[in-house]
C-alpha cells in the first residue's frame, strides 16, 4: 500500500475547499434562519413554570432577533398530555413540535405520516449538530429515517434504586451493591423502622419491576444478566423478549415476557413482598407525585431512581422532614461499573417531533438550533440567571426559586446539562457513568420499531389483557399461578399467536436488512 | 261572510307572527344544538373508518363493521355492558330512593334555619370533584400506603378481618353505590322538595282532621304525590342509563385491572383504548354503539311511562 503524502498546495486546496463548505453550510443555516417568522408553537406537558412569562420574554426578544420568529410555549397537563396530543395532530392543529416517544404515540403518529422526516436535516444546524452524538442520531433512526429530535441527558438509562443511606448504615449496612444485601436491608426496616415502608410502588410503571430492560428491579436474573431487551408493539401492551443469539442464527424468537423464568421468579418476589409488607399495597392506585412527597416525608426508605442525574433533587425536601436523611444509589448489577456493559438501545426516551400537517421544518429546527447555545439553553431551562438560580462551579446549579421547565420535551442536550448542588457523589459517579456511550452494549434489535399497523385490533385487544391481568401480578395483590392462569388464557383469546408471527416476522426481517 | 274571512286573515297574521316570535326564542337552541350536538355527529364516520391520523377523517379508507366487530368480540364486551347496566341501575335506584327519603324527611324538619342547614349540608357533596372524593376514599378505605385506613381500623375494633379492598371487585358495585348516594341524595332531595312544595296544604288538613300521623301522611299522601316526579328522573336516567359516570368511576378506579370485573364500565373502556392505543375508528364505534342503546333505552322508558302515567309522561 502506498503512502500518501500532503504537500502545501494540498493542504491548501483542502482547506479551501472546507472553509469554503462551512461558509456555505454556515450561511445556508443563517439564510434560512433569517427567512422565518411568526411563532413556532411547542407543545409541552406539565405546567408553565413560575416565572415563565419573564423567561419567555427574554427569550424571544433575543430569538426576534436572531431568527425573526418567536416561541410559543402551549403547555398541557401530564394527565392528558398523551391524548391532547394526539387529538392535536388529528385535528390538524398548526403547532410546529411536540413531544413525542415510543412509550406515547411517536410510533402511530411516524406510520400514520403525521410526522416531517427530519433526516438529514441536523446536518443544517451546527449548533444542534455539535450538540447531538452522531450515535444518538444513528440510534434513533428508524430504518434509516429520523423522525424526532432525541432528547437525553445521558447516552444510556437504566432504572434502579434510591435508598435512605441514613438508614443503612444505622442498621450497618454501608453501601450495598448486590440483591441479597438489598433484600436484607429491606426486611430490617420492615422490622425495625416502624411507620416505614421498604419500597415504594407507584402506579403506571407497571413492568419496570419485573421485565428487564436491561435489567428490572426486583428480577435477581437481570441484576446477573443485564442483556435483556424487551421490545413491544405500541406505547403499552405485551412486552416480548427476543432470543440471545438472534444475531447469529437469525432467529428472532420472540416470547411474552411471562415465559421468561427470571421475570417469573421477580413475579412471585414481588408477590413475596407484597405479602409481607415490603411494599406498599396502594401500588396500583397511588401515582408519582404521592410517593415521591410520602418519601419526602420519610414514609418510605427506597425509591425508583434512574441515571438521568435527578434522584438526588429529592434529597432538600427530605432533609426538611428528615435533617439526617442521607440519600445513595444502588444499581442493579450486582458488581462495579467498571465490570458491566450491559445492553441499551440508546433510544431516546423523548423526541421532539415536528408537526407534518402545519408544522415548519426549519421553523422547529432553528429553535432546536438556538436552544443549543448555552445561553440560551440556560434560559429556558433554568430562568433567569440570578433570579431562578446561579452557577455553582462550571456545570453545577444551584436554584433559587421553584422554576422547573420540562426539558427533557425541548432541550436536553448531555454536554449542556447542569448538576444539581443537590446531587450526591454517588450520583455523580452513576451520571458520568451513564453519560457515555462506551460503558454500554447496543442491543442486536437497537433501532427495530415494530409496525403495530398488521395487527392493530390484536395488540388493542391485548392491551386491555395486559392492564387487566398482568397488573395485579406486577404490584404483587394477586396469586402469582392462578392470576398467570388468567393472564395467559385472555392473551391467547385476545390473539397472542397473531402478534407473537408478527413480532417473529418483522424481527427477522430486521436482522435479515442488518445481515 | 266578509266578517269571518276577516277574522281568518287576523287569525293567520297573529299566527304567523307568534311563529316568528317562537322561532326567534328557539333560535339560540337551534344554533346551540347545531354546532355542538348535531354537528359534532358527522364525526361519527369515523366508526366505519380505518382512520389514519395524517388522513384524517374524511381520508381515511372506509372498513365497515370492523370497528365494531373488534369491540364485540374483544370478549370485554358482555362485561362492559352489563357492568354499565348493573352500576348504573344501582345509582339510579339508590340516589331516587335516597333523595325522596331526604326530602320525606327534610320535610318534616320544622325550625327553618336548621332545615336550610341540613339541606345546604347534604347539597354539599354534588360539589365535591372526584379526585377529592378517590383521595377520600382511598384514606378511608386502605390509608397510606394501602395497609390500613378508617374502615378497616373499625373492623379491628369488632375483631374482624382487615380487608384489602382495592383488591377486591366484589365490594365496589356496592361502594360505588354508597359514594354515588352520597353524591346525588342532597341533590335529588331538592328536586322531590320542589315538588313537595306543589302539594295543597288542604289534603294535610283534610288528613289531619281524619286523625293521620305525621309518617301516615308521608306515606299516604306526599310519597304517591311525588310519583310522578319521580317518574320523570326515572325515564331522564334511563336514558343515561348506558353512560357509565365516567369522572367518578375512572378517579376512582383508575387503572386498577383488579376491579375491572365489576366496575370496568363503556366510557372508562372507551377511554382507556383512546389513551393507549389512540384507535379513534374503535373508539367511535364503541360510542355509537352505547348511543343507540341509549337511544332504545330512553325510546322503550319513555313508552312504558306513557303507558303507566299517561298524565305526567315527557312526550
Amino acid at each position: 500500500m502506498g503512502t500518501f503524502r500532503m504537500n502545501r498546495r494540498h493542504f491548501l486546496a483542502l482547506s479551501g475547499a472546507a472553509g469554503i463548505g462551512a461558509a456555505m453550510s454556515g450561511g445556508m443555516s443563517r439564510a434560512m434562519a433569517q427567512s422565518l417568522s411568526g411563532a413556532s408553537t411547542a407543545v409541552l406537558p406539565s405546567q408553565a413554570p413560575t416565572n415563565w412569562a419573564a423567561v419567555l420574554e427574554k427569550a424571544n426578544a433575543a430569538l426576534q432577533a436572531e431568527h425573526g420568529f418567536t416561541l410559543n410555549a402551549e403547555f398541557i397537563n401530564w394527565g392528558s398530555y398523551g391524548q391532547q396530543a394526539l387529538l392535536k395532530f388529528t385535528a390538524g392543529a398548526q403547532f410546529d413540535t411536540a413531544l413525542q416517544a415510543l412509550w406515547l404515540n411517536m410510533a402511530q403518529l411516524q406510520q400514520d405520516g403525521a410526522l416531517a422526516d427530519l433526516t438529514g436535516q441536523i446536518d443544517k444546524w451546527p449548533n444542534l449538530k455539535a450538540q447531538i452524538a452522531p450515535k444518538l442520531i444513528e440510534a434513533n433512526t428508524w430504518n434509516g429515517k429520523l423522525w424526532g429530535i432525541p432528547q437525553v441527558n445521558s447516552a444510556a438509562r437504566v432504572q434502579h434504586f434510591t435508598v435512605r443511606q441514613d438508614l443503612a448504615e444505622k442498621h450497618g449496612f454501608g453501601e450495598i451493591t448486590d440483591y441479597d444485601t438489598l433484600e436484607r436491608f429491606f426486611y430490617t426496616i420492615k422490622e425495625k423502622e416502624d411507620g416505614v415502608t421498604p419500597y415504594s410502588l407507584v402506579s403506571n410503571s407497571h413492568w419496570i419491576y419485573a421485565v428487564p430492560t436491561p435489567t428490572a428491579m426486583f428480577n435477581q436474573h437481570s441484576w446477573e444478566n443485564p442483556y435483556t431487551m424487551q421490545y413491544l408493539f405500541a406505547g403499552s401492551g405485551l412486552r416480548f423478549l427476543f432470543a440471545k443469539d438472534a444475531a447469529e442464527t437469525g432467529s428472532s424468537g420472540p416470547i411474552p415476557f411471562w415465559d421468561d423464568e427470571g421475570v417469573i421468579a421477580a413475579l412471585r418476589k414481588i408477590r413475596q413482598y407484597y405479602n409481607d409488607g415490603i411494599v406498599n399495597a396502594d401500588g396500583m392506585n397511588v401515582d408519582r407525585a404521592t410517593i415521591d412527597s410520602q418519601f419526602q416525608t420519610g414514609r418510605f426508605a427506597s425509591n425508583w431512581a434512574m441515571t438521568d442525574g435527578s434522584s438526588s433533587n429529592q434529597l432538600a425536601a427530605l432533609q426538611r422532614n428528615v435533617p439526617e436523611a442521607r440519600l445513595g444509589q444502588v444499581m442493579p448489577f450486582g458488581k462495579p461499573l467498571t465490570a458491566v456493559k450491559p445492553v441499551q438501545t440508546f433510544q431516546a426516551d423523548n423526541m421532539v417531533v415536528v408537526n407534518a400537517n402545519g408544522g415548519d421544518v426549519d421553523r422547529a429546527l432553528a429553535l432546536q438550533d438556538w436552544l443549543s447555545v448555552k445561553e440560551n439553553h440556560d434560559l429556558i431551562e433554568y430562568g433567569i440567571e440570578g433570579t431562578d438560580w446561579e452557577a455553582a462551579g462550571d456545570d453545577g446549579i444551584k436554584q433559587l426559586s421553584q422554576y422547573a421547565f420540562p426539558g427533557y420535551a425541548l432541550l436536553w442536550r448531555s454536554g449542556l446539562e447542569r448538576r444539581s448542588s443537590f446531587m450526591t457523589e454517588s450520583e455523580k459517579t452513576i451520571f458520568d457513568w451513564a453519560q457515555n456511550y462506551d460503558n454500554f452494549t447496543a442491543d442486536t434489535f437497537a433501532s427495530f420499531i415494530p409496525d403495530v399497523t398488521p395487527v392493530r385490533e390484536a395488540a388493542a385487544a391485548m392491551n386491555n389483557v395486559i392492564i387487566q391481568h398482568a397488573n395485579p401480578l406486577f404490584y404483587g395483590v394477586a396469586d402469582v399461578d392462578a392470576q398467570l392462569d388468567k393472564l395467559k388464557s385472555a392473551a391467547d383469546a385476545a390473539g397472542l399467536d397473531v402478534l407473537q408471527g408478527e413480532m417473529e416476522k418483522q424481527a427477522n426481517a430486521y436482522l435479515a436488512a442488518r445481515a | 261572510m266578509e266578517h269571518a274571512a276577516q277574522d281568518r286573515r287576523r287569525r293567520r297574521r297573529i299566527s304567523k307572527r307568534d311563529s316568528l316570535a317562537l322561532l326567534l326564542l328557539a333560535a339560540p337552541g337551534i344554533v346551540w344544538f347545531t354546532v355542538f350536538a348535531y354537528g359534532p355527529m358527522v364525526g361519527l364516520v369515523v366508526a366505519f373508518k380505518d382512520f389514519n391520523i395524517r388522513q384524517g377523517i374524511f381520508g381515511s379508507p372506509w372498513n365497515g363493521f370492523a370497528n365494531f366487530r373488534y369491540f364485540l368480540s374483544s370478549g370485554d364486551a358482555w362485561t362492559i355492558v352489563t357492568n354499565t347496566l348493573v352500576l348504573n341501575a344501582l345509582f339510579l335506584t339508590a340516589s331516587l330512593l335516597a333523595g325522596l327519603v331526604l326530602a320525606l324527611m327534610l320535610n318534616e324538619i320544622r325550625g327553618q334555619f336548621y332545615r336550610r342547614f341540613m339541606q345546604s349540608s347534604i347539597f354539599f357533596p354534588y360539589f365535591v370533584s372526584p379526585i377529592v372524593i378517590s383521595l377520600m376514599l382511598q384514606a378511608i378505605l386502605s390509608g397510606v400506603g394501602g395497609r390500613g385506613g378508617i374502615v378497616n381500623d373499625m373492623l379491628n375494633v369488632f375483631d374482624l378481618p382487615q380487608l384489602a379492598w382495592y383488591t377486591t371487585p366484589g365490594a365496589w358495585p356496592w361502594i360505588l353505590t354508597l359514594v354515588k348516594v352520597w353524591q346525588l341524595g342532597g341533590y335529588t332531595s331538592v328536586i322531590f322538595l320542589a315538588a313537595i312544595t306543589s302539594i295543597s296544604e288542604e289534603v294535610y288538613e283534610a288528613a289531619a282532621i281524619d286523625g293521620a300521623s305525621r309518617a301516615r301522611m308521608a306515606l299516604s299522601i306526599t310519597t304517591p304525590l311525588l310519583l310522578p316526579t319521580m317518574g320523570i328522573l326515572v325515564v331522564l336516567g334511563v336514558g343515561r342509563i348506558f353512560f357509565g359516570d365516567f369522572a367518578t368511576i375512572y378517579a376512582i378506579v383508575q387503572d386498577n385491572g383488579i376491579l375491572f370485573p365489576t366496575t370496568d364500565v363503556i366510557d372508562t373502556y372507551v377511554f382507556r383504548s383512546l389513551r393507549t392505543i389512540g384507535n379513534f375508528g374503535t373508539t367511535a364505534a364503541i360510542g355509537l354503539f352505547q348511543s343507540v342503546v341509549g337511544f332504545v333505552f330512553v325510546t322503550a322508558a319513555v313508552l312504558v311511562q306513557r303507558r303507566f302515567q299517561k298524565e305526567s309522561a315527557i312526550l
